[in-house]
């Protein structure tokens, strides 16, 4: 089992299996989350990974930016570790930018369309 | 509606002189918004002699939370004006991010409709491999429904085939040809053509939008031309830089004519196709909006043509910019030549008109929808949550708003009417989004004639 903190609901704690999506770990112990797609496409359900290591590899919504900035896809994201993330809009300040006046640069874009220079760690 | 016959009416004509619209349902959503309430189907007082004019008078809420309610269409329309077993009843609305689809029952009580049935997205997953549905159309009792991806919501996706019961019969098309993307629809059927537009992958556009990703191809830039009865396509138009995400396809409501038109939102151009007298078809671009300078911004704002609409008589194409804020109408007697006949303002990031009959408007027009005899547009200024979000992030607090727009039919122009505005930042639930409308009798954009 590892433990969840939502920064964001007063530092409550929940204890998950990390053998499904934490989308659905969290909303079965009663949490209400945003979602979507619930395949990892959509965005709908990002959060903030503050701390902690989660696997999201099916995600296909984020871009590098938005991954280097901490968001993770609740409902393909499964806990790794003990966790502390940041949920819902609150956490989005950074999720969505005007695309005209704040562009990528090239290793941010998409994994399947990102230059190297990001995947050097 | 007709009692005689089936839904719709006999011909273009016949349409125009229907009684006026008295309700309108809109989709208002809350997936993307921050509030954990379900997207909902809101009914609309639009009948000026009524206590409850220019309000939501019901409001049908979606069984569950995230669905991004976004297009929908009829069960039936004048396509089956013939058959009297149909009736112009229900309305489907698709869920683009949850793949649901629901039918929902407008006749048994018209101001507050109820969901007959609904459709499992992961049903339609399992059986057609598509995601990510968008475009409703009837084809006599039969459904069509574009999707733009496939199950793990890549494209180019396909369509899904429902029968009138809306059993999935499966997949429509025989082929999808070497198509890229899709998006929107429609079809002639004296000309036996569907033509079809392109959007991007579900995977592209649902998390929002990476300019950076046209120029990677992510993005469509062609138009398909379908073979109807074979449900195969057979010509393809690159429309290049011309036609960057090139979205709504609409044809003449003459069910006589081959002209068409697709509004290709980033390049902000109207792009004109028909057939030839060889039978080939072609296309030339005939209105290119300029992009505008903006204090703020690096680069001229692109116009985002998101929506475009042909009225019932065929005489006036309506255009839209959602990051410019305008709306234009043109007359297009000549479909070669289209001339601007009118434009009024509405939000936008040019600021020329950030409140509305007292309302600030956030966002700018986007989904329109036009009465019948063409007199009455009803505008909204949602896109899509999370491309909203990026652009006019406060919309989150202000949420939508409904306009209603004059039109001069017999000379041209438009006017905001000073007596109507719905504003959605003030729902019960807090500020929802409201986006495509549909009316109970028949609009401008839900009949095609056999």
């Amino acid at each position: 089992m590892t433990k969840i903190t939502i920064s964001n609901r007063n530092n409550s704690t929940f204890e998950v299996t990390g053998k499904k999506p934490l989308l659905n770990e969290l909303r079965d112990l009663g949490v209400d989350l945003p979602y979507g797609c619930q395949y990892g496409g959509c965005i709908t359900c990002a959060a903030k990974l503050i701390n902690g290591e989660v696997d999201q590899r099916s995600q296909v919504a984020l871009n590098n930016r938005q991954i280097n900035d901490g968001y993770i896809i609740l409902c393909v994201a499964k806990a790794k570790t003990d966790c502390t993330i940041e949920i819902g809009v609150e956490s989005h300040d950074k999720l969505y930018r005007n695309p005209f006046l704040d562009p990528l640069e090239t290793h941010e874009l998409k994994a399947d369309i990102a230059s190297k220079k990001e995947e050097k760690k | 509606m007709d009692g005689c016959c089936g839904p719709g009416y006999a011909s273009p004509a016949e349409a125009i002189k229907a009684p006026k619209e008295k309700l309108l349902y809109t989709i208002a959503i809350y997936t993307g918004t921050g509030i954990q309430k379900p997207d909902y189907l809101a009914t609309v007082d639009v009948d000026p002699q009524s206590p409850t004019y220019s309000k939501v008078i019901h409001r049908l809420e979606m069984p569950g939370i995230g669905d991004e309610l976004h297009h929908m269409g009829w069960n039936a329309c004048s396509s089956c004006h013939g058959d009297s077993n149909m009736s112009r009843k229900y309305l489907l609305v698709p869920g683009v991010r949850s793949n649901n689809i629901y039918v929902v029952d407008t006749a048994s009580d018209p101001r507050a409709p109820k969901i007959h049935k609904v459709v499992d997205g992961s049903e339609i997953k399992k059986k057609t491999n598509l995601s990510g549905p968008h475009t409703v159309h009837c084809l006599g009792s039969e459904i069509i429904i574009s999707f733009l991806g496939d199950a793990r919501g890549e494209a180019p996706g396909g369509y899904l085939h429902l029968n009138k019961d809306f059993e999935i019969v499966g997949r429509w098309e025989n082929s999808m040809g070497d198509i890229p993307f899709s998006y929107d629809f429609w079809y002639q059927p004296r000309h036996n053509v569907m033509v079809s537009s392109e959007w991007a992958a579900p995977n592209t556009f649902m998390p929002g939008f990476d300019l950076e990703e046209v120029g990677h191809l992510k993005y469509g830039r062609r138009l398909h031309v379908w073979d109807f009865k074979k449900k195969e396509p057979v010509q393809t138009m690159y429309l290049g830089e011309d036609g960057l995400i090139p979205l709504e396809v609409k044809f003449m409501h003459n069910p006589d004519s081959s002209h068409g038109f697709c509004g290709a939102a980033l390049s902000a151009n109207v792009i004109h196709f028909w057939k030839s007298k060889e039978g080939k078809w072609e296309w030339e671009k005939i209105i290119d909006v300029e992009n505008e300078p903006h204090p703020d911004w690096p680069i001229p704002v692109p116009g985002v043509m998101s929506a475009i609409l042909v009225s019932m008589d065929d005489k006036y194409l309506y255009i839209n910019n959602w990051l410019h804020g305008d709306m234009r109408q043109y007359d297009i007697s000549d479909p070669h030549k289209p001339k601007l006949t009118g434009q009024v303002w509405m939000g936008g990031l040019l600021g020329k008109a950030p409140e509305v009959n007292g309302v600030k408007i956030a966002g700018g027009p986007q989904m329109y929808q036009l009465s019948l005899d063409g007199k009455r547009m009803y505008v909204t200024t949602s896109l899509f949550s999370t491309w909203d979000n990026q652009f006019y992030p406060e919309i989150r607090k202000q949420g939508g708003a409904m306009i209603m727009i004059d039109c001069d039919v017999e000379n041209g122009g438009m006017k905001i009417n000073k007596d109507f505005i719905v504003d959605f930042g003030k729902e019960p639930n807090g500020p929802s989004r409201c986006h495509e409308s549909r009316y109970p009798g028949g609009d401008c954009t839900s009949d095609i004639w056999l």
